[in-house]
């Protein structure tokens, strides 16, 4: 049997098989790479998504008054590769399911993922860095205790201090 | 009878890619060919040394929709040979699971397309149906119906939850009795071989003197396959046969496609079943020495290969890859002459023609 006859009585039985999307609900299935979004308190600022994403749509830079950096994401420019949320060491970017992108021209530059981390000063010195991460001493030790806890307040070089103390 | 030369393309020949002919033809027949390539130069060999080797992950996935995976795969395979990364395991079976279903997806789609050009356009609905369960499992299983992103320098991106496998498995299953009924229409279907059949004639021995690869070799009686000859990943550890037709038309070429998908449900199926437990990807920064390698892969269209110079820093010095439609497309200067006008598209998309990755 070759006759396709069968096989089209079959279809036309089944009925349409597209999705009413606009007007109704679409497969969204969970995982789905859509857009992004950051999460400024998990951010160490090391700048790997910034390095790895290929169209260049994620910028850091210090703010004009030096008070903090800035992250910038162009949803426009964003391939959803989702290379900088595998290199996140602390999954402060991900990728959410949410893909829609619609939005009117005049809003075309405007269309971003924005955060800010603002610094802190160094409980020692009163330097300002970038605050460590929670989610950062977690990638790094297997259980944070106190004493770890402390060492968060301290800037680099105030922790190497106290480290060879 | 009168010699007329009629232009073909360059828009809109078999498939929306720009390609163009001057097809000289006496009568209706088709007596001799000349291919204009380069309306689609995009300028990437430039980009990609312009783009570190992270960034590149990404852009040479964006060099062709339908073999997207084979580019990432094979470049991380290229990067990995310069810097001696050995991938964990888990990672060799999954970037094999990601490489067979993007080749189901794309073969069923070349299916498609045979049966939208002769005119067969309920067959071709249907087709795209049966590939829209392979669009839906890749959407699931890695967030994108065609950009699978699986691939990363030292393994994979992605990995497999038991709930995903038993997803997968279910997916393959309700794959495999539309496939059988579709391929006993191409094969058996009298309107699909009338126009299929002797049509696109590359006798064994012209396929070897053009050194055409993938399933317009093995249409043609060539058992070359890269994933055999030189086993990559995990190919060495699964066993699976090479489709070889001696048809050397149309029908042959579609029938190995055909049988691929068929072989490609069998490969995951061994993959999944045995898939070792581990990481699935290296848990370092890679650094890459200066150096060079070679690395090659099977595409859906044929053997895929990548030459890659490096030079300590994290920009490649040079990237290059030959694409199977390369040699492909050289072909049709034997396919084409003897034909009828009305297969001229028929024939082109016979090779499966990728030009978005041959003139990148």
């Amino acid at each position: 049997m070759s006759s396709f006859l069968k096989i089209a009585i079959r279809n036309l039985l089944k009925g349409p098989s597209t999705d009413p999307y606009p007007f109704g609900e679409t497969f969204v299935p969970k995982g789905l790479r859509g857009k992004i979004k950051y999460n400024a308190k998990a951010c160490v600022a090391c700048r790997m998504c910034e390095h790895v994403c290929a169209g260049g749509a994620i910028q850091i830079r210090e703010v004009a008054d030096k008070s903090g950096l800035e992250f910038i994401l162009w949803h426009n420019t964003c391939a959803f590769c989702g290379l900088c949320e595998h290199y996140c060491p602390t999954k402060a970017i991900r990728l959410t399911e949410d893909y829609h992108t619609a939005h009117r021209q005049e809003d075309k530059y405007r269309y971003v993922e924005k955060g800010f981390i603002k610094y802190v000063n160094c409980a020692r010195c009163a330097t300002p860095m970038v605050p460590i991460a929670f989610e950062l001493l977690n990638v790094a030790h297997d259980q944070v205790n106190e004493d770890i806890e402390k060492l968060r307040h301290l800037c680099p070089k105030c922790r190497q201090e106290r480290a060879l103390r | 009878m009168s010699t007329y030369t009629i232009p073909v393309g360059p828009l809109h020949v078999a498939l929306e890619e720009p390609m163009y002919f001057r097809v000289q033809v006496e009568g209706e027949t088709i007596v001799g060919l000349d291919i204009t390539a380069g309306h689609v130069h995009r300028g990437m060999e430039f980009l990609v040394m312009r783009r570190n080797i992270y960034q590149n992950i990404t852009l040479t996935e964006r060099l062709c929709s339908l073999c997207s995976n084979n580019h990432p795969f094979t470049y991380c395979m290229a990067l990995e040979k310069i810097a001696g990364i050995e991938i964990p395991e888990r990672a060799e079976y999954l970037r094999v699971i990601a490489d067979e279903i993007k080749r189901i997806a794309s073969n069923l789609f070349n299916a498609a397309m045979l049966a939208h050009i002769i005119g067969f356009d309920s067959l071709f609905m249907h087709v795209m149906e049966i590939r829209e369960i392979v669009q839906d499992t890749k959407e699931t299983i890695y967030g994108n119906r065609m950009d699978l992103a699986a691939n990363c320098i030292g393994g994979v991106k992605y990995d497999l939850s038991d709930e995903k496998i038993k997803y997968l498995m279910k997916q393959i299953d309700r794959l495999k009795k539309p496939l059988e009924e579709i391929i006993d229409i191409y094969i058996n279907n009298k309107f699909v071989r009338a126009r299929t059949e002797g049509v696109g004639i590359l006798p064994k021995e012209e396929a070897i003197r053009y050194g055409v690869v993938g399933p317009v070799a093995r249409g043609s009686g060539i058992d070359y396959d890269v994933r055999v000859k030189s086993p990559y990943a995990a190919y060495d550890k699964i066993k699976f046969n090479v489709h070889v037709e001696n048809g050397c038309d149309v029908r042959a070429r579609a029938i190995v496609r055909l049988r691929e998908i068929q072989e490609a449900i069998n490969i995951i199926e061994q993959c999944l079943k045995k898939l070792p437990n581990g990481p699935t990807c290296i848990d370092y920064l890679p650094e890459i020495p200066a150096g060079e390698a070679v690395a090659k892969s099977e595409a859906p269209r044929g053997e895929l290969i990548y030459y890659l110079r490096t030079n300590g820093t994290d920009m490649p010095e040079r990237l290059k890859w030959r694409v199977p439609t390369y040699m492909n497309w050289e072909a049709l200067n034997v396919m084409m002459p003897g034909n009828k006008v009305s297969d001229i598209p028929l024939i082109i998309s016979s090779i499966d023609p990728c030009i978005s990755c041959t003139e990148r």
